[in-house]
């Protein structure tokens, strides 16, 4: 009978109660939407951070100037490269103060050589401007100590340009860099670019401190603290929109109710004239509520979904990944905010039915 | 007899009037609230990003290669070229210099370091760089006012363990926390330190950690490194931070390339490029962009905007929805007066003005109302999130006054349209 009465009071005021399944399904869409993106957003803002470069490195914990300290390339075993199933990428340098030449120059330039993985022998714009060399040169890379000694060509893949001390240098394989400067083994720096929110990063580095005690390991603090603020800003503005859509959408409801409660009156006064009670004619109304929040909530959602993974693509250039715990989360909010906004219904408890009937109020 | 009406409409039902205000108000305050925050939060977010440090960096033209490893730079001391530190405040008369937050320059020098007398700090290999730069220093500009700016502005992320900064023109000078931890000195200490050109004595005044290759270095006045090295009022790289326009396909074309009017436009748009391009132009000196901030800033900047702006546009939606569906039920409950006014002769045009007008004076109204409390929302929104309010702007005001009229009358039409069409008999039997 209770829901009887229900279905029939949905089927009765259709064109009303579609503004309301359309302004909470809009509000659950909009919610589902961001709530999905705020997660996936986050998770690419700190992506995208990591375009600045490497946030944390090793290197020897004893500084003696002059050749520059080294450690031994067997502690790279050591470092996890993946946290929480996201790629952290590792890369190990050499660095010795050398020279540059064409092939049978007599002049040679000073420059700092950079053993690193690569493959490749990439030149900074700054050096390759000095010495006149042009993608696909044969070079003569040397150590700086030894003059007659070791030499090693290489022919020219790239030339970089950053602004920052890479223009200055050259880059060679890593194994090339150690057999000139006859320190088998042998890195004088890695660099580490760990992806992840400012406590993630803290906690890799704690970690790794732990696994490596000779060595000292620290965040680049210009990226980690600049990068943790505005994580910091960026998130507390997604947060505070999915607040604010919320209470929209219950306002929204609660407008259209207040419209439906003044059409009700007729039905209440009659109801309560056959005997029904206060309470179980709100309770009516409210299982009406509910039901209408939780089928706007599952279109809604549904939709939302889909919107995000849209939106994602047009922020982020990547679609968000649809998480299906945003789904439940977002039907249950809809439905509480449905039942909040049928707060206005509270008017039909105050009605009395004789002037109800008489055409009053 | 039309505003009497009207005047009437609102004296006679004041409660009622008064809820789809309201509803209109919430709905405003929050349209106002995203527009503020989102026509704000560019200028917040780039502000922000300038903790990163530097995004320009100044050097000679004519200088030889820097052969620096872990921040230490092994060219010989007369190697390479010099600018002149009096030429710096040129740098606050191109175009941008509102963008031009900060700047300092910086001289390295090796130099040999110890607590005690210089005789016994002679062990040849112990060679400690010393970096001369500004602290705090006013920079006088072209109109009589001054500009302070230093290290700390260009560099935030270097913090002082304890102490404090040096002064720009004292003997003073700070020491990086890994140094102070390998040599056991303290802050009051007085430092000797030997360069390729001079001796000089320095009290130690602040301990400085950077997480960078700072920590192993001495930071001192300019003047210090400037005596130190021989080269009175010169120094070799000066690092500027400025607030920049994310770059597209336009600002990375070359100057040279363009047709005056692109020049105009492009030298008109603070790209990070066209800055430096006028930076190069008053300083005759090598301006580089750092393009591992600039790049990555203006990637996560072009997102975040666009985020923001979408999510702007659904809660303007979400609020037009609510403010519509309340000013249809407005109306709606009026069809017994509507009924009325036509038994009376009203046509449906009068009757239709007639509650147009009153849903507009409403809009204004609830509009007004709307956007102070908007206003005030994005006030705690903006300090909650930036530490900063948001400037109230007026052209959000006349958007949301504007918005709340269309929405309104979008969400009275329907109902007035219905309105027009209803035959008074029935209504006034209340059918």
């Amino acid at each position: 009978m209770f829901w009887r009465i229900v279905r029939r009071l949905i089927a009765a005021n259709r064109g009303r109660l579609v503004v309301i399944l359309l302004a909470l399904s809009a509000g659950a869409t909009v919610t589902a939407a961001l709530m999905n993106l705020q997660v996936d957003a986050k998770r690419r803002l700190t992506t995208e951070f990591r375009n600045f470069g490497a946030n944390v490195v090793v290197a020897p914990r004893i500084t003696i100037l002059g050749e520059g300290p080294t450690m031994s390339e067997s502690w790279l075993q050591q470092i996890p490269t993946s946290i929480e199933d996201r790629h952290v990428s590792v890369v190990a340098s050499l660095y010795f103060l050398g020279g540059v030449s064409h092939p049978f120059s007599k002049d040679s330039q000073e420059v700092v050589v950079v053993g690193s993985s690569g493959t490749d022998c990439v030149a900074g714009s700054r050096l390759a401007e000095r010495i006149h060399a042009k993608v696909q040169d044969e070079l003569w890379v040397g150590y700086w100590a030894s003059d007659h000694g070791q030499k090693q060509t290489c022919r020219l893949s790239a030339i970089e340009s950053t602004g920052g001390p890479e223009d200055d240098r050259i880059s060679i394989p890593l194994v090339s860099a150690q057999r000139l400067a006859g320190l088998l083994g042998r890195v004088s720096l890695i660099q580490i670019s760990v992806p992840g929110t400012p406590a993630e990063i803290q906690n890799y580095i704690s970690n790794l401190q732990n696994k490596l005690p000779d060595l000292d390991v620290h965040g680049i603090r210009q990226f980690t603290e600049a990068e943790g603020k505005i994580y910091e800003r960026i998130s507390g503005l997604l947060s505070a929109t999915v607040v604010v859509v919320l209470v929209l959408t219950m306002l929204c409801v609660m407008a259209a109710m207040t419209n439906v409660a003044m059409e009700r009156k007729n039905d209440v006064g009659l109801m309560k004239a056959i005997g029904g009670a206060t309470r179980r004619v709100l309770r009516l109304f409210l299982a009406e509520a509910a039901t209408l929040g939780l089928i706007a909530g599952i279109i809604g959602a549904a939709a939302g979904l889909a919107l995000s993974v849209a939106l994602g693509k047009a922020v982020f250039g990547v679609a968000a990944h649809p998480r299906l715990i945003v789904y439940p989360i977002v039907v249950a909010l809809t439905i509480v905010v449905a039942v909040a906004g049928a707060y206005p219904l509270r008017r039909l408890a105050g009605i009395r039915p004789a002037s109800v009937f008489r055409g009053e109020a | 007899m039309f505003i009497r009406l009207v005047a009437d409409s609102f004296g006679r039902r004041p409660r009622h009037k008064l809820l789809t205000g309201a509803a209109l108000a919430l709905g405003m305050a929050v349209a106002t609230a995203a527009l503020s925050v989102s026509l704000d939060v560019g200028d917040r977010l780039s502000r922000e990003f300038r903790s990163l440090g530097a995004n320009l960096i100044v050097s000679p033209t004519a200088d030889s290669l820097p052969l620096e490893i872990g921040g230490v730079d092994y060219r010989p001391a007369n190697a390479g070229a010099y600018l002149l530190e009096a030429s710096i405040p040129k740098i606050k008369t191109v175009f941008w210099h509102n963008n031009i937050i900060a700047f300092a320059p910086t001289l390295d020098v090796l130099v040999h370091e110890s607590t005690k007398s210089f005789q016994t700090s002679a062990s040849a290999d112990a060679k400690t760089t010393l970096i001369g730069t500004w602290s705090h220093h006013s920079v006088p500009l072209a109109d009589g006012s001054a500009f302070a700016t230093g290290i700390g502005q260009t560099n935030p992320w270097w913090r002082l363990d304890e102490g404090r900064w040096f002064s720009d023109t004292a003997a003073e000078c700070i020491i990086g926390t890994k140094l102070q931890k390998r040599d056991g000195m303290k802050v009051g200490d007085e430092l000797h330190v030997e360069g390729p050109n001079e001796k000089v004595s320095l009290k130690i005044v602040g301990v400085l950690t950077t997480g960078d290759s700072e920590d192993d270095a001495i930071v001192a006045p300019i003047q210090v490194a400037q005596q130190l090295v021989g080269r009175p009022g010169q120094y070799r790289q000066l690092y500027v931070s400025a607030l920049t326009k994310p770059d597209d396909d336009f600002a990375r074309r070359a100057p040279s390339q363009m047709s005056p009017d692109e020049l105009e436009r492009w030298s008109c748009s603070p790209y990070v490029s066209s800055i430096a391009y006028s930076i190069e132009g008053v300083l005759f000196a090598d301006v580089r962009v750092v393009r591992r901030v600039a790049d990555g800033e203006g990637r996560i900047l072009t997102r975040v905007r666009t985020l923001l702006w979408l999510v702007t546009l659904a809660a303007l939606l979400a609020a037009a929805l609510a403010v519509g569906a309340s000013s249809a039920a407005s109306v709606i409950e009026r069809r017994a007066e509507i009924g009325l006014m036509k038994a009376l002769g009203a046509g449906s045009g009068t009757v239709g003005t007639l509650l147009a007008a009153e849903q507009l004076l409403l809009a204004i109204a609830g509009g007004a109302v709307g956007y102070a409390f908007g206003i005030l929302l994005a006030r705690i929104v903006g300090e909650k999130i930036f530490g900063l309010a948001p400037q109230p702007s007026l052209l959000v005001l006349a958007v949301i006054i504007g918005l709340a009229a269309a929405v309104t009358l979008a969400g009275s039409a329907i109902p007035l349209r219905r309105a027009s069409r209803y035959e008074p008999a029935p209504i006034l039997r209340g059918e």
